[in-house]
């Protein structure tokens, strides 16, 4: 089931239900990427970041217990980190400034997180 | 003039002059009592000057007895006095019929119909307040006489009969048009002060105030406003933008209209900014040539609507996020338990118990509007379809927020599902003894499975106890352990209360 050109990418996961963050891992896995980390909260989602950790992609929920994911978004903008918004929220789900950036709707499905990292990763479908 | 504070010699002469007047005059002070009469005001009205001074004009007068017509005749006298005391500017009745009561040489008391034509002039005193109030009537009675006299005989009438009647005529017109035209006027300037929306009038260049109503200063904050020019009186509102709107107004003759726009007025606490939100009119108030030479202002503050409206629009979207959050938490649990459930019937089972959990720690935490529940009603809850004398809750009343909650309702709900397979709760006298403390902030949970058959630790980490360990950390920041003791199974929590920000 892995898929050719996400094997082995890391993965960075800032989800707050834990179900939800299990679904997530269990399809990343099976796809092939191994989780660089998952964080529940804002803050445990900087100091994963922090330093010179770098994962090649994270998909981030919008909001996550009660705060939104801005601070870490913009840490991995700076990090040159491509970004995968996860929300509930409708099409006007992002706040401004970051309008138009890659966003899945949940709930989803694999295929729907497939396709999102393998655009922001740029990634030709084999 | 005895009333009358002076004391040289010209203000004698004066009041000599005033005395010897042919035209009646009367003094009256702002209560509208006598304070001085001339010889020809008493002649006319045929009254001593001591039945009058010191007492009131209409306690005297009373506009000719009883009825709606006498009240009228004293209303409109009173009304002038009135607006030269507010306006301090002389008023004039062209023609008031005021009936009063005279008394004849004979020493006899009766109630003679009167005409008059009255002027009423403001007196200051020293401190430039109006003092007295000067009345000169004039008894036109004659005039009057004489008009009614050639209606009645019309055949009569010479052309000066007809000039005077005509006057006369001109004038009563004049008096009830005025009459009317004052009542319309206040009718319209009570409903501007006390219209439910804000209204202004600005005119020049500057804008400058001319009148607001009781809305407009509530809006502005009961500033001092009339005669001042916009940027002076809201200096707050030129960099926002309303001043060019204004001057747009006026240079284009075009009117503007302003939907739930906001303003930052300095409503707030010492002048602090507050956003209000708007819909509004500037009107062009053009003069006689055309030339637009006010702003006339006209609206409603409607802060509440919009502010409604905003909340609407977060709780809609909280909603939205908590029903798609749900939906991708059911989505989870069917994917995860399809996983470990080859057979459709039991995947079923499994992915409907786990579901009926969820909304057992909804329903509990919908009792209290969502605002979080008991440790032990959760594990009651969660564990009552096993029997209640098998599981035994031990411990102080622990209060959990809505996450810790729906956390711990999946725990338990993991826990007894995998004991009534694997443990203590299948048929038997297995019991579980759940023994709970808190100290320091950090609850502290021990759930034991006793006098069920021996278990040994399973090979395979099934969904359930990966859920747990995953509720545990992720969730509840915590810590927790599975012990495979000989007797049953040993699983141990920890998780802080509060979660303090790291």
């Amino acid at each position: 089931m892995s898929t050719p050109g996400l094997e082995g990418r890391k993965v960075f996961v800032v989800e707050d239900e834990s179900l939800v963050a299990m679904l997530l891992e269990t399809m990343l896995e099976d796809m092939g990427c191994t989780v660089f980390g998952t964080a529940a909260r804002v803050e445990d989602a900087l100091e994963v970041i922090a330093g010179d950790a770098r994962p090649d992609v994270a998909l981030l929920d919008v909001n996550v217990a009660g705060q939104t994911v801005y601070p870490v978004a913009e840490a991995l903008d700076r990090k040159g980190v491509p970004l995968v918004f996860s929300t509930g929220y409708g099409q006007g789900g992002l706040a401004e400034g970051w309008e138009g950036r890659p966003t899945v709707q949940k709930p989803y499905t694999e295929a729907m997180i497939r396709d999102a990292l393998m655009r922001v990763l740029d990634i030709k479908n084999a | 003039m005895k009333y009358l504070e002076l004391s040289d010699v010209a203000a004698r002469d004066m009041a000599r002059a005033f005395d010897a007047s042919p035209n009646p005059y009367t003094m009256l002070t702002t209560d509208f009592c006598y304070a001085g009469v001339n010889q020809a005001y008493l002649d006319v009205v045929g009254r001593q000057r001591d039945d009058l001074i010191g007492r009131n004009l209409f306690d005297l007068f009373d506009g000719g007895g009883q009825g709606d017509q006498a009240r009228e005749n004293a209303r409109q006298l009173r009304a002038s006095f009135e607006r030269v005391l507010k306006t301090g500017q002389p008023d004039h009745i062209a023609l008031i019929h005021y009936p009063i009561e005279v008394v004849d040489p004979e020493g006899q008391t009766r109630i003679e119909d009167r005409y008059w034509s009255a002027t009423h002039t403001p007196i200051r005193g020293i401190d430039g307040d109006v003092a007295y109030i000067l009345q000169h009537t004039t008894d036109i009675t004659e005039l009057q006489n004489l008009r009614k006299r050639v209606a009645g005989d019309r055949d009569q009438a010479t052309v000066a009969d007809l000039l005077s009647s005509n006057v006369l005529a001109r004038a009563e017109h004049l008096q009830t048009d005025n009459l009317r035209l004052q009542s319309e006027r206040n009718r319209l300037l009570d409903i501007f002060m006390q219209a439910p929306g804000f209204i202004a009038v600005l005119t020049g260049p500057d804008f400058v105030f001319q009148m607001h109503n009781e809305a407009y200063a509530e809006l502005t904050g009961h500033r001092s406003l009339n005669g001042m020019p916009v940027a002076e009186a809201l200096p707050e509102v030129v960099a926002q933008g309303f001043l060019d709107l204004l001057k747009q107004v006026r240079q284009t003759g075009e009117a503007f209209e302003g939907h739930a726009m906001p303003v930052q007025l300095g409503t707030g606490e010492h002048g602090a900014l507050r956003t209000h939100y708007l819909d509004f009119v500037y009107q062009p108030l053009r003069d006689g040539q055309g030339d637009v030479a006010g702003v006339f202002v006209q609206g409603h503050d409607v802060t509440d609507v919009v502010e409604a409206g905003n909340r609407q629009k977060l709780m809609i979207d909280e909603l939205n996020h908590r029903v798609k959050n749900t939906l991708a938490t059911v989505q989870s649990i069917a994917m995860q338990t399809a996983r470990t459930h080859a057979e459709p019937e039991t995947f079923a089972e499994g992915f409907q118990a786990r579901l009926m959990s969820l909304s057992h720690t909804h329903n509990l935490l919908t009792r209290t509007h969502w605002e979080g529940a008991e440790l032990a009603d959760i594990l009651t809850h969660e564990t009552e379809a096993h029997g209640s004398m098998r599981i035994l809750p031990n411990g102080p009343v622990v209060s959990l927020d809505p996450a810790q909650a729906l956390s711990l309702g999946m725990i338990f709900h993991e826990l007894a599902t995998n004991a009534a397979k694997h443990g203590a709760l299948q048929s038997g006298d297995g019991r579980v003894l759940v023994d709970w403390s808190i100290q320091d902030g950090t609850v502290s949970l021990v759930w034991r499975e006793i006098d069920g058959p021996s278990v040994v630790a399973s090979e395979h980490r099934g969904f359930g106890s990966r859920l747990i360990e995953r509720n545990v950390r992720h969730d509840l920041a915590g810590q927790s352990r599975f012990d495979y003791a000989p007797d049953g199974l040993i699983f141990s929590l920890t998780f802080p209360l509060e979660r303090t920000a790291t």
